[in-house]
């Protein structure tokens, strides 16, 4: 089979002429259980489609690269190259094989609609006319809502769904049978309960490509045809369903007996210290590096905006104007998701970083620039008199006195970015708010997991403003007595 | 002619529609006090700014000392800046509201421009700055902040950071007029006392019977030209023109 899989593997250009292995980024959730999570235990990205796709890498000699993003960023990711490969469970449509390269199916299921128990205005596809569902936007399931005529809102994933409607804010959920059966055996949950299939004869899930890729594609293909001949999906099958889903009627998926649920208490316990590194090794660098570039970069622009010359005022007036006046989410997007489609590609950090900065320097040039122009005419014409140039005079005569009236407000937007740093978690950065979402995502316990991730981000701004404190303290020290 | 500190020619200045100075000529000789009078508006500060370019004449000539600067032909951009710097470090200034930079020591008030702006050894220009406060008799209050002193002392310390600069000229903007009535004397005494050592200043005052003592040659502005000048034993005591008297009598009832 590998002699096979050479023979097939030499003519393909791309991956073949590299001496290494070709290295393949596969896109997934990490917050789709039972088919891609977070193992509460290990903290390891884990689940059917996980070790599936590891399966086809180890056959077609790929070496591979998790990277974890919501559902509705993950084509958007395909497409700007920040992944070769989609494992999530993607259900086959014809949209989706208009545009993308799909490969064999490794799971047939079929869908189903839950409601809350009890609910009998809802038994079948037909009912959802006129209803709320709550679904990832761009997911299969959403279409099958939509086409039913249910008003779809949406979510970033199963468990947000589940949390939506058993809180009545949805009527009903269409999504793949085993991850309904996986949330009711983890949490135990009474309050939905399945109502019945969502019309469809059954769905096929593959992994997505870009079409470009037809080498990767025919990898993928053969290696699955041969997990499928040796028996290997079906043993990962059985571990998670007890049934086989890698062919059609391979039985009924079984998840009753497994993870149980968990108390509030234990999954706090096991998220403490992933949000922590989350906190540590993201976050903060995220924060410090971003505020210190965005900063050089506000004295400049204030410069240019309070300078003689037209043209360098009027270009930072317009500056400053474009990232006051749009969403922050909407400008890290352009950098991440944007850019790329002009040849400019920076990784998750680097990106960040970029949209971070920018945003700081639009904000804090207008604090600079009023804090600089607060100083007295006379201190600009006393530095003049004893021999200062320009730039003496800013450094040590005009800034040292500006920074008195521009460390209040630039402390705010230090505060505001920390916590604005969260949105990272949308363009593939596991920073600390991200590791609160994927535990939540597993154990379903929201409100503990998100006010303990709060508490994190309170307690650095808690430190910071008495930083902020002491540094006022000691600029004033030279006009109070 | 060694002996011309500073020489002024066709000095003209507007601002708007205003004609502030209207072709202002005179020259100082070294080692000697001139005094600016007139009344408000006649244009003798635009005229002190003018010595040290902190502003610009329109037309007209200035040369402190080996300096000489056409503001007629000044270029435009980064060369006219230059020219405007080299004639501004011929002279040290004393500001009206003092300008003391309020996040340096008394201390460090003196020593920044000799040392980071003309490169001399800390070590020598804080000797020096010592003896400068020592002079102005605030030898004590070398390491205080500026807000800890009073109106005439923090005047006093303007003084001294203009000396510390090694001018030709130093150059005085009402140095006394934002004081209370009572610290005036400190300072005036100080400004004596420099005239007598052989500095070469030029003074914008409204203390008369200081410009009287302390003055070799007294200039009266109004309307932007010169009215009348000589000694103020003939400029003060007794003024040829109508406009001199009448500006004179006008200060000294109030005074």
């Amino acid at each position: 089979m590998l002699l096979l899989l050479l023979v097939i593997v030499v003519p393909a250009p791309a991956y073949a002429q590299q001496e290494q292995p070709p290295l393949v980024r596969v896109g997934t959730e990490g917050t789709y259980p039972p088919f891609s999570f977070h193992d509460p235990r290990t903290q390891e990205l884990t689940g059917y489609d996980i070790e599936v796709v590891k399966a086809i890498g180890a056959k077609a000699g790929w070496r591979l690269e998790f990277v974890e993003t919501q559902w509705d960023a993950i084509f958007p990711a395909l497409d700007a190259q920040r992944v070769d490969l989609v494992a999530n469970q993607v259900s086959r449509n014809p949209e989706r094989a208009a545009k993308y390269g799909l490969s064999s199916t490794y799971t047939y299921s079929r869908g189903v609609i839950v409601r809350r128990t009890g609910d009998d205005r809802i038994k079948s596809v037909a009912d959802l006319s006129g209803k709320t569902t709550a679904q990832s936007s761009t997911s299969n399931w959403a279409k099958v809502a939509r086409e039913a005529g249910a008003k779809v809102e949406a979510v970033e994933g199963f468990a947000q769904a589940a949390a939506l409607l058993q809180q009545g804010r949805v009527d009903a959920i269409v999504n793949d049978n085993i991850a309904v059966l996986d949330y009711l055996a983890t949490t135990g949950s009474k309050d939905v309960e399945i109502a019945g299939d969502a019309g469809q004869a059954g769905s096929e899930q593959v992994l997505a490509l870009r079409q470009a890729d037809a080498a990767l594609l025919s990898q993928a293909n053969q290696a699955i045809d041969a997990l499928k001949a040796d028996g290997t999906l079906r043993g990962i099958s059985q571990k998670y369903f007890k049934a086989d889903v890698s062919v059609q009627d391979g039985g009924s998926a079984d998840l009753s007996e497994g993870r149980g649920p968990r108390s509030t208490w234990d999954v706090l316990r096991s998220t403490a210290w992933p949000m922590f590194v989350g906190l540590v090794k993201v976050t903060v660098p995220l924060t410090a590096l971003s505020f210190a570039i965005g900063l050089a970069l506000a004295l400049l622009v204030a410069l240019a905006r309070i300078s003689p010359y037209r043209v360098l005022s009027g270009l930072a007036r317009a500056f400053i104007s474009v990232i006051r006046g749009t969403p922050l989410l909407l400008q890290l997007f352009i950098v991440f998701y944007g850019l790329p489609q002009i040849g400019l590609k920076f990784p998750p950090f680097t990106a960040a970083v970029i949209a971070f900065s920018l945003n700081v320097a639009g904000y804090a040039a207008e604090v600079i620039r009023s804090a600089i122009l607060s100083v007295p005419r006379g201190q600009f014409e006393a530095a003049s008199t004893i021999g200062f140039g320009y730039a003496q005079t800013l450094r040590r005569i005009v800034l040292p006195q500006a920074a008195r009236t521009a460390v209040p407000p630039l402390s705010n937007t230090l505060l505001s970015l920390l916590k604005d740093t969260s949105l990272g978690s949308v363009v593939l950065l596991t920073e600390l708010f991200r590791e609160s979402q994927l535990a939540a995502a597993e154990s379903n316990e929201f409100l503990a997991l998100y006010s303990f991730a709060g508490l994190y981000y309170w307690v650095i701004c808690v430190a910071l403003s008495a930083a902020q404190k002491r540094l006022e303290t000691r600029l004033n020290r030279y006009v109070i007595a | 002619m060694n002996d011309i500190r500073i020489e002024v020619s066709g000095l003209h200045k507007s601002f708007g529609d205003l004609d502030v100075l209207r072709g202002i000529g005179f020259t100082t000789s070294r080692g000697t006090s001139t005094v600016l009078l007139g009344p408000s508006g006649s244009g003798k500060t635009t005229l002190l700014r003018s010595l040290n370019a902190l502003d610009t004449p329109d037309r007209g000539v200035v040369r402190i000392d080996d300096v000489s600067v056409d503001f007629s032909a000044l270029p435009p951009g980064k060369a006219g800046r230059a020219a405007a710097a080299r004639l501004r470090s011929r002279s040290g200034m004393v500001f009206q509201s003092h300008n003391l930079f309020p996040h340096r020591t008394v201390l460090q008030n003196l020593t920044e421009g000799p040392v980071v702006a003309q490169k001399r050894p800390l070590e020598e220009v804080v000797g020096e700055a010592r003896g400068l406060l020592d002079q102005v008799g605030l030898a004590d209050k070398a390491d205080s902040y500026p807000y800890q002193l009073s109106g005439g002392q923090q005047q006093r310390v303007g003084i001294a950071r203009a000396l510390a600069l090694k001018p030709r000229v130093v150059l005085f903007d009402e140095p006394t007029s934002a004081l209370d009535p009572e610290l005036v004397g400190e300072v005036l005494a100080v400004i004596k006392d420099l005239a007598t050592e052989g500095w070469t200043t030029v003074i914008v005052t409204h203390e008369i019977r200081f410009a009287e003592r302390v003055a070799d040659q007294v200039l009266f502005l109004d309307g932007g030209v010169i009215v009348e000048h000589g000694p103020p034993g003939q400029v003060i005591a007794d003024p040829r023109e109508e406009r001199t008297r009448r500006f004179l009598r006008r200060v000294l009832d109030h005074g």
